[in-house]
């Protein structure tokens, strides 16, 4: 008997040891090229825009919007040609600079699992009837499509995707907010949540802002990181545990890697690279730290006066998510242009006067609510949103001025198409 | 409960269970073997047909209590159990929480035939559930060795309605078509292997005056579960059970809405009181 008791506990053993871990490595290495080649801003923002799938539609669905979007280092800017789809999917290209014509390539991704691979496309104009190649501008009576092909994983591309121009993206001022600053470790994203690497890569996913945590370390410096420990969701093993409080930043900084390698970057670091790198337009502070705030203010003022003082147009505000953090706030000893972001309901929100009110998306549409609060002046967000179907449902029928979640493209896709 | 590394727990806890059985047993063994006249090792070697009151003996075509066990009750006759199932949440969707979620379990099957029987199972954490049906047939192949097959339909439900967090249901049906194989090591010692195939037949939330529906039928995911099912005290018997579900979707975790279209693992500690 005893055997057969052993073999039970291997069978267990063995169930629960085989657990499959994911992985989705990106297959394409971007070049290190800045400048948009042929890609002038005219044919930017021509490509722009909602487009009809015909080849390839079954694996990106029957349409997707195009958007470029940019990341500057110092005085140079890289282009990026993204598409967003319905099914949770992203695209993010680069010019190819040698070719003649205009042409992209990059990768494509589906977010919710593992499907990944390399794109190859040109612009082309169909005029009369005739596809050839774009030039740069556009006639009466004139429709991009864009075409190429698609592989899986690292395989060529050989698999026909046509894109046809059908309209110009929806205009309405809409914030799409990269939860993380791009989306969860879970998402197997190729930068890691929280890092400097995913807040430049947010406009990329579809985000036109972004949601980072904040905690501080045990010498006071406040940086970006969610959990309350060290742990092996979030670094890479390095045999340091426990509460990242415990921990000075130049520990943190010499031991600790993200997972996919990055530095734990600091509440500075972060919004430098925001002001500096990006075209966000907006960054919720999150508060995971019980002590003063005042620290926190302080950052938050130095760089919303650096994003105006360079022409930005950026929002910083501290987000405010439980009864302790509105306390830390009501603390604070002086509290003007210290926009804050209440995430408890009405009567807090409006007892602290905060700028933003951002229920929970499990509450539903709360329409009196919204409309209340967004008559007082207030904008109205939901949190964290991911599910596609509600994200649809909170676009098309809701009166919210912004989504945060996981899958900015999705909500960048919702948002878009809207006509 | 929260805690880590709940797998490794939840096979520590089974094993300690196993052992405990095993202990059982060998101490059955010992006091059967004082009254024994034939040497359990000489017997299985020459496939002699072990002495009436040897432990591993057993009559052909008696049932034991057991309600994972692929034998079907006597015709006409009820067969349930209570007890409850203890589910971890993947870390994929509950991070560095780890959560072990407590279920109600209750069982009850009534027999159709010699070899069909029905099954149903209601598995409640208040303000969500689960109650399904089905309909198996069981056949032995050897005295010690029977197989069953089934089919069962689940509905589950669960609403939310928590200030400043929750104001959402969601309801849905899946489909689990199932195989089971089970060993009779005693009279008194059944053990069971059950594998079922996860299908998704409908699913429909509402979050405040917003809902979405989906109703396509797809395939979720599989789960394989080892049960043990033997006597505890006074003739009274339990099951002891370890699940592994590798799905998409769990209906217990259905408000923290996952999105993710690969399987996560969700452990399961079952324990149930054959009544």
């Amino acid at each position: 008997m005893t055997r057969y008791l052993l073999l039970f506990g291997l069978l267990i053993a063995a169930l629960t040891g085989c657990r499959k871990e994911y992985d989705a490595p990106v297959p394409y290495t971007f070049s290190a090229a800045t400048g948009a080649g042929r890609f002038s801003t005219s044919v930017r923002q021509a490509i722009n825009g909602v487009y009809t799938v015909t080849d390839g539609s079954d694996v990106f669905g029957p349409q997707v919007v195009l958007k470029w979007t940019y990341i500057r280092n110092g005085a140079d800017t890289s282009h990026h040609l993204s598409v967003y789809t319905s099914n949770v999917g992203y695209f993010d290209m680069e010019p190819q600079q040698q070719l003649n014509g205009l042409g992209v390539s990059g990768y494509w991704r589906r977010l919710q699992n593992t499907e990944i691979g390399l794109v190859q496309l040109t612009v082309n104009v169909r005029r009369n009837g005739v596809v050839s190649p774009f030039s740069g501008s556009l006639a009466t009576g004139d429709t991009l499509v864009i075409s190429g092909a698609y592989g899986n994983d690292g395989v060529l591309p050989s698999k026909k995707l046509t894109m046809t121009y059908t309209r110009p993206l929806n205009s309405r001022s809409f914030s799409i907010l990269a939860h993380r600053a791009g989306g969860r470790t879970s998402d197997l994203l190729p930068a890691s949540e929280n890092s400097l690497e995913i807040i430049k890569m947010a406009s990329r996913l579809g985000a036109t802002g972004i949601e980072v945590d904040v905690r501080y370390t045990k010498d006071g410096i406040p940086i970006l990181y969610h959990d309350n420990t060290l742990n092996l969701r979030l670094i890479q093993k390095n045999g340091l545990a426990g509460a990242i409080e415990s921990y000075t930043y130049q520990q943190l900084a010499t031991f600790v890697r993200l997972v996919n390698g990055e530095k734990i970057p600091t509440l500075e670091e972060a919004l430098e690279t925001v002001v500096n790198n990006t075209d966000l337009s907006f960054v919720w502070l999150d508060t995971k730290y019980v002590r003063s705030m005042t620290q926190v203010q302080s950052i938050q003022r130095t760089y919303m006066q650096r994003a105006k003082a360079a022409g930005r147009s950026l929002q910083i505000v501290i987000g405010l998510p439980s009864d302790e953090a509105v306390s830390l706030y009501r603390d604070l000893p002086e509290k003007a242009d210290t926009p804050v972001l209440c995430e408890l309901d009405t009567s807090i929100a409006r007892s602290i006067n905060a700028n933003i009110w951002a229920p929970r998306w499990t509450l539903g549409d709360q329409s009196a609510e919204v409309d209340v609060m967004k008559a007082e002046g207030r904008s109205v967000f939901v949190w964290t949103l991911d599910e596609p179907q509600f994200i649809q449902e909170f676009i098309d029928r809701t009166r919210f001025d912004g989504i945060l979640s996981n899958y900015p493209c999705v909500v960048a896709y919702y948002h878009y198409i809207q006509q | 409960m929260i805690s880590s590394g709940l797998p490794i727990r939840l096979t520590g806890l089974l094993t300690v269970g196993l052992l405990l059985a095993g202990l059982s047993v060998h101490a059955q063994r010992r006091q059967v073997s004082a009254d024994s006249t034939a040497p359990r090792s000489s017997a299985r070697r020459m496939r002699q047909p072990l002495p009436e009151n040897h432990p591993r003996a057993i009559q052909p075509g008696v049932r034991r209590p057991g309600i994972y066990f692929p034998q079907a009750p006597i015709p006409g006759r009820w067969r349930y159990s209570i007890g409850a199932v203890f589910t971890t949440t993947p870390p994929e969707l509950t991070e560095e929480i780890r959560v072990s979620v407590p279920a109600i379990d209750f069982n009850l099957q009534r027999g159709i035939s010699k070899h069909w029987f029905i099954n149903s199972r209601i598995q409640t954490q208040i303000v969500q559930s689960n109650v399904g049906i089905g309909v198996r047939y069981a056949a032995p192949i050897t005295d010690r060795l029977f197989v069953s097959a089934g089919d069962d339909m689940h509905v589950w439900f669960g609403a939310l309605q928590i200030k400043d967090v929750f104001d959402s249901q969601a309801h849905g049906m899946q489909n689990f078509p199932n195989v089971s194989v089970g060993y009779r090591f005693t009279r008194d010692i059944q053990a069971t292997i059950k594998g079922e195939a996860i299908i998704d037949a409908y699913y429909k939330s509402q979050v405040g005056n917003l809902s979405i529906e989906r109703n396509a039928i797809r395939y979720n995911g599989l789960a394989v579960t080892f049960a043990v099912e033997q006597p505890l005290y006074d003739k009274k018997h339990v099951t002891l059970g370890f699940r592994a579900a590798y799905s998409s979707f769990n209906w217990q975790l259905w408000s923290l809405y996952d999105t993710f279209d690969r399987n996560l693992f969700y452990p399961q500690l079952i324990f149930g009181f054959i009544l």
